[in-house]
């Protein structure tokens, strides 16, 4: 019997890290947390805004079963509201204005009557309390000693097509709740941070011969780096920003190149005659990319130093685009082949350490997947019955999580 | 590119994420539409005594000689059915419109909206561009751009909708 539960630990040791399997957790067994508002100095619809938002980032921390129910209390009552009595934990608030100009936030964590942690949080304007929520839910996460969501406090930017050649660039949060409009005008695509600080970030310009730009969000200097006939985009920028993988067609043959910010020296990591796109960096020295070489798209990879090809993924006969972190790749798979039907488009994550292939999505056209910095959380965008929207989904929580765009369609994503 | 609006909201953000600075906005400058008003002048300087068409009429008038190229859905060879369409191009370019440069642009339908789908448009364009070349186009003459899904002529959820999507284009430059 020993033995057998020795081999039983050691199969679950095994896998317990592995993202490629379905984490099944019963809501039940998550601590309950229910949200008080202490709120006197703004109007209700406010107040309804700023609930709805903590209740939905705690939702999506997946780490509590939240009870969404409003209720209003004083913020110094050293006992928590008798409806929440049953809860595991209460976290209480109190929304405030300085002088009309700054925006304030107190908050409070309750566990069995007892304040276990509390934090002051200011901004400089009420309009961006969406920010204050995800950081607060980021707060309680790491209170929690859960793994780090550090995505829900980076900023989103993504590409909207408005009309035929007309496009946006719009930088949000995650939920799309806050969206500013950074590149207005033209015909501008495929925007890439260009570093992990998003101190900046590089697009595709479509007016004219494809070029490469550059733009720095503070200062708004603009800068071209590179143009090719026929495509010219940036595919993923290394951690530190000082390389870049980019797609170019100087003859009309759409390739991956190396790109040295520094030197501005380009050197082709593939020279296939079909189609190779789409270069994610996979450690220092592997990069795994999109090619037709088998006749259909598929994921590869190859080595910086040696443009020694190899086959990644061995499932589906459409799989158009991926996403690399650590061990792991997520790539889009087409899952009918009709030609003129309703095309289902899904996400599915390998882990190149095993043979698990775990699906992620189930309806719908889902693409353009990205993981997020940390390799927690993989953001992608989903057309489903004219409506466009970014989908979250938690990879070791085994959820998805949906925030629709109110006009235009995703192009393409990076956050 | 020029510098138009700077949003208080977005320093905001910035300031809560740790940045100091100001986050403008840029508004980006149609190049497209430059050049289209370029080419408008220039041509209504250019205008021969008695003549009334500009040169950007002449190149939207000589634009609607080419017929596009048409594509099976996931394919950038040239179908049997649009050999014909390739060859009264090829003639077109050689003829009347022998004095522009032409710009093929490669579009696709709407399924996929990642690289690959630009991939598939510039080689649809390279297919026609092959193609005319070996009527007798000097290849100098072509350029290409991929549009993606970018660019619909129909918007409908339709087969035949799609199908004209999967097209390469032929634009006129001076």
């Amino acid at each position: 019997m020993k033995i057998v539960i020795s081999i039983l630990l050691v199969i679950a040791s095994l896998f317990a890290g592995d993202a490629t399997i379905d984490v099944v957790k019963k809501v039940d067994s998550l601590p309950t947390i229910a949200v008080e508002d202490s709120t006197t100095s703004h109007e209700q619809a406010f107040r309804d805004k700023f609930f709805k938002s903590i209740v939905a980032d705690l939702n999506v921390l997946a780490i509590f079963n939240v009870d969404g129910f409003y209720r209003q209390v004083d913020y110094d009552l050293n006992r928590v509201l008798v409806e929440n009595k049953d809860m595991k934990y209460v976290l209480r608030y109190k929304l405030s204005e300085d002088n009309g100009s700054s925006f304030s936030v107190d908050i409070k964590l309750m566990n069995g009557g007892n304040v276990v942690f509390k934090k002051n949080y200011n901004v400089s304007s009420s309009n961006i309390y969406m920010f204050v929520s995800h950081t607060i839910a980021y707060d309680i996460n790491e209170f929690m000693g859960e793994a780090p969501v550090e995505w829900m406090k980076r900023k989103v930017i993504f590409s909207r097509m408005i009309s035929p050649q007309k496009s946006e660039l719009v930088i949000s949060d995650y939920t799309l709740t806050y969206q500013h409009v950074i590149v207005k005008g033209g015909f501008n695509i495929f925007p890439k941070w260009a570093n992990k600080e998003q101190s900046g970030f590089y697009y595709s310009s479509l007016d004219g011969k494809p070029t490469l730009k550059y733009l720095d969000i503070k200062t708004g200097k603009g800068s071209v780096i590179k143009s090719s006939d026929g495509m010219m985009i940036c595919s993923d920028a290394n951690e530190d920003g000082s390389k870049l993988l980019l797609t170019m067609a100087p003859k009309g043959q759409p390739d991956i190149y190396l790109y040295d910010v520094k030197t501005k020296n380009a050197r082709a990591l593939t020279n296939y005659g079909g189609i190779d796109v789409g270069g994610q960096f996979m450690g220092n020295d592997k990069v795994v990319f999109v090619s037709d070489r088998l006749g259909y798209p598929n994921i590869f990879s190859t080595n910086i130093n040696s443009n020694s090809v190899q086959q990644m993924v061995h499932y589906g006969k459409s799989n158009a685009a991926c996403s690399a972190h650590g061990e792991y790749i997520v790539y889009k798979a087409r899952e009918s082949s009709e030609s003129f039907g309703g095309n289902t488009f899904n996400l599915h994550l390998i882990s190149t350490k095993t043979d698990f292939i775990r699906r992620l999505t189930a309806v719908g056209v889902n693409e353009f997947p990205r993981f997020s910095v940390d390799g927690d959380a993989i953001v992608f965008i989903k057309n489903y019955q004219s409506q466009s929207s970014i989908g979250i989904i938690r990879l070791n929580h085994n959820k998805n999580f949906l925030f629709p765009l109110k006009y235009g369609k995703v192009q393409s994503i990076d956050w | 590119m020029r510098n138009v609006v700077v949003s208080s909201v977005f320093a905001a953000l910035l300031v809560l994420s740790g940045c100091s600075d100001k986050e403008p906005q840029v508004e980006a400058v149609d190049n497209a539409a430059a050049s289209s008003n370029a080419g408008s002048s220039e041509g209504l300087s250019g205008k021969s005594l008695g003549s009334s068409e500009s040169e950007s009429e002449i190149i939207a008038r000589l634009e609607k000689e080419f017929s596009s190229v048409y594509f099976d859905f996931d394919k950038f060879n040239i179908r049997a059915d649009m050999q014909a369409n390739v060859s009264k191009d090829a003639s077109v370019a050689k003829s009347q419109a022998s004095k522009y440069a032409i710009k093929l642009e490669g579009n696709c339908d709407e399924w996929g909206s990642d690289e690959y789908n630009f991939a598939l448009g510039l080689k649809r364009a390279n297919t026609v561009k092959n193609a005319l070349v070996a009527e007798g186009i000097d290849t100098n003459r072509i350029s290409m751009v991929s549009l993606g899904e970018g660019n619909p002529t129909c918007t409908d959820k339709t087969k035949e909708c799609w199908a004209q999507n999967r097209r390469v284009e032929f634009k006129l430059l001076p």
